[in-house]
């Protein structure tokens, strides 16, 4: 048995960056369509992550010394939920300011952590990480792509597939081998620093089911890196990425993929006059579970703040999170299909691009499968 | 007394409940705890009745129990109450205002009792034995236990935060919240439950069946998810704010 969740509150100093977060939002994102903002961390605008970063919202809780701006886990939560549930574009800087700067603030050199990260809060180091390869998706101790030891560094070869926008950012973290053989399954794994200028990189943008580009295929050949390249320690790659996928599942981005939708099904029943009994259950019901799964992840971010490693907790949160998620298009898909006259092409716009997408929600960051089973480790199961 | 001490006996007196608990029970004090200080009772607000609740679920004990807690808040004389709401009603206190006292007191109970069927159900797994090992050792039974441990966490969360501030302002719209997904959460968390015990689950001497149907009992009372669920809507479609804004106040 898992300790329960304790509940948790924003303080009113972190509560106070909403009004100003939602002031921004509603002046950039004005206008803009609800499928294009249903991308929200699927959609990739240089110039939005560097305004953003301008007012000091890219690596809000990174140390003041390295270019963050020092502060809590719940005003992370704040500026968070407000980016998402609005469906800002925050692709560009997401993965640099959630995962890749925490990683080298704590395995990086020196000289990586004075040059990287404060690249990183400014918003013009964009970071991609290179997991899956063709033939290695969940099972992440099967990678083949592989850096043998030279004279200055670092030779890599292979590839990576699926790398969320490994075509646009400047720099991966790759998980490859750099001992042993595949047999050794975790042993000899390592996380490289690669700057994708390096000769030898070449990225090939992948077409979503959309029409997006939103993940690509990156080939390394003969790929000379320096000594620095290698991140932490040689072999310890499998569990420094286990502690990186704890910082991707325990923020509140696994509530509000399917918000906007929400909202503009919402501002359609409205429109329509007094909600019928079905159209006010299904309102409900969803907003039920949008709440619970909120305040769960408010309790986790409490146990980020006491300094806790919530990793079953936010695999718990993540795993109900993607399915509501999920669930959204579906019901509202139901809903729609009952309605008598025109149903607003915007709404449908969204509901379409939803409802493709939506089985990613159960993939990225760790398959329903992989966090059921983490949580059956925590219980004692495995 | 300190927190720890108090629901300390609180399951003491619980676990120690004979045939007739009510004269225990008034005896004991804990009746009164959300009557006023002044007037012999504990003062307590609804955070304070939560781990009664919860502990009531956790060890099937009679939902009555709270609901006569609930009772005395305007009846200082209730006993063996089933259902506070009409005696609330009757003392005064606003029909709605009634309804959600004793809905959200439900959930916390429910909470309580999908708790304690996740300890039977880790337990039953890990040592029933089936083509030579536990249970538990199988994915396809590991993946239904996560599953039942979220709707645990999730359940407990919706009670908890319902269950805050004075017994009479208590909000409607959480309590909306606490219902619908306690609901919810009992319906996975009895399925999986039966699923994972077999056979000796639905047997009469198996503990299983009197929290499952005691849920069962407390879906049925109070209103259930789907008439919470159209009360929570009305109230979200007559706003004009946004999804993220209305679950911020719940």
């Amino acid at each position: 048995m898992l300790a329960p969740l304790v509940p948790a509150a924003i303080g009113p100093e972190d509560e106070a960056l909403r009004a100003e977060v939602r002031a921004f939002l509603a002046e950039r994102l004005a206008g803009v369509p609800g499928a294009r903002r249903a991308r929200t961390w699927m959609g990739f605008d240089a110039d939005f992550s560097r305004d953003l970063a301008a007012r000091g919202w890219v690596g809000l809780t990174l140390p003041v010394e390295f270019g963050g701006g020092g502060r809590s886990p719940f005003a992370r939560f704040v500026l968070i939920e407000e980016l998402l549930a609005a469906g800002a574009p925050v692709a560009a800087h997401w993965i640099a300011e959630r995962q890749s700067a925490p990683l080298l603030l704590r395995y990086g050199t020196e000289a990586q952590r004075r040059d990287i990260v404060p690249r990183i809060c400014r918003g013009e180091a964009f970071f991609c990480i290179g997991m899956s390869e063709p033939n290695s998706g969940s099972d992440l101790a099967s990678v083949r792509t592989r850096a043998e030891r030279t004279a200055t560094g670092w030779r890599l070869n292979g590839s990576k597939i699926w790398t969320t926008y490994g075509h646009k950012a400047h720099y991966m973290v790759a998980l490859v081998r750099t001992s042993g053989g595949p047999d050794d399954r975790q042993a000899g794994l390592s996380q490289l620093l690669i700057d994708l200028k390096t000769p030898g990189v070449t990225a090939r943008p992948i077409r979503d089911l959309a029409g997006d580009e939103h993940f690509s295929e990156v080939f390394f050949e003969d790929v000379d890196l320096p000594e620095d390249a290698l991140i932490g320690q040689e072999g310890q790659g499998w569990s420094q990425v286990n502690a990186e996928l704890a910082f991707e599942r325990s923020g509140p981005e696994r509530l509000y993929s399917s918000t906007v939708l929400i909202d503009e099904w919402m501002d359609f029943i409205r429109s329509r006059g007094g909600p019928t009994e079905s159209e006010a259950e299904l309102a409900g019901r969803m907003l039920a579970r949008l709440a619970t799964l909120r305040n769960m992840s408010l309790a986790v971010t409490g146990q980020l703040a006491r300094g806790e490693s919530p990793v079953v907790e936010a695999s718990m949160v993540k795993d109900l999170g993607a399915s509501f998620e999920q669930s959204i298009p579906a019901l509202i898909t139901d809903h729609l299909a009952s309605v008598e006259g025109p149903v607003p092409g915007p709404l449908l716009a969204t509901l379409d691009y939803l409802a493709g997408m939506s089985p990613t929600f159960s993939l990225r960051g760790g398959t329903r499968e992989i966090l059921r089973g983490i949580i059956a480790r925590g219980l004692g199961l495995r | 007394m300190n927190d720890d001490l108090f629901l300390d006996s609180f399951r003491k007196l619980l676990d120690g409940l004979g045939a007739d608990p009510w004269p225990e029970l008034s005896a004991s004090g804990f009746l009164d705890v959300l009557r006023p200080e002044a007037e012999g009772g504990a003062g307590l607000d609804l955070s304070g009745l939560f781990p009664l609740a919860f502990e009531t679920g956790r060890r099937a004990a009679p939902p009555a129990i709270v609901q006569t807690l609930l009772a005395r808040l305007v009846d200082p004389q209730a006993v063996a109450c089933a259902d506070a709401a009409p005696v609330l009603a009757a003392g005064g206190v606003p029909a709605e205002t009634a309804r959600a006292l004793c809905g959200a007191a439900d959930a916390a109970v429910m909470a309580g009792l999908i708790d304690s069927l996740q300890a039977m159900t880790l337990d039953h797994a890990s040592t029933r034995r089936q083509f030579g090992r536990e249970i538990s050792k199988f994915q396809a039974i590991q993946h239904q236990i996560a599953v039942m441990a979220e709707e645990v966490m999730a359940a407990r969360m919706a009670a908890e935060t319902a269950l805050m501030g004075a017994p009479l302002e208590v909000s409607g719209a959480a309590t909306a919240v606490a219902k619908l997904r306690c609901g919810e959460a009992a319906l996975v968390c009895s399925g999986v439950a039966h699923a994972v015990h077999g056979a000796i689950g639905v047997s009469a001497e198996h503990a299983l069946h009197r929290y499952t149907g005691a849920l069962h009992r407390l879906r049925l009372s109070h209103g259930g998810e789907a008439w919470w669920a159209r009360r929570l809507g009305e109230w979200a479609l007559s706003r004009r704010d946004d999804a993220a804004t209305l679950a911020r106040s719940l």
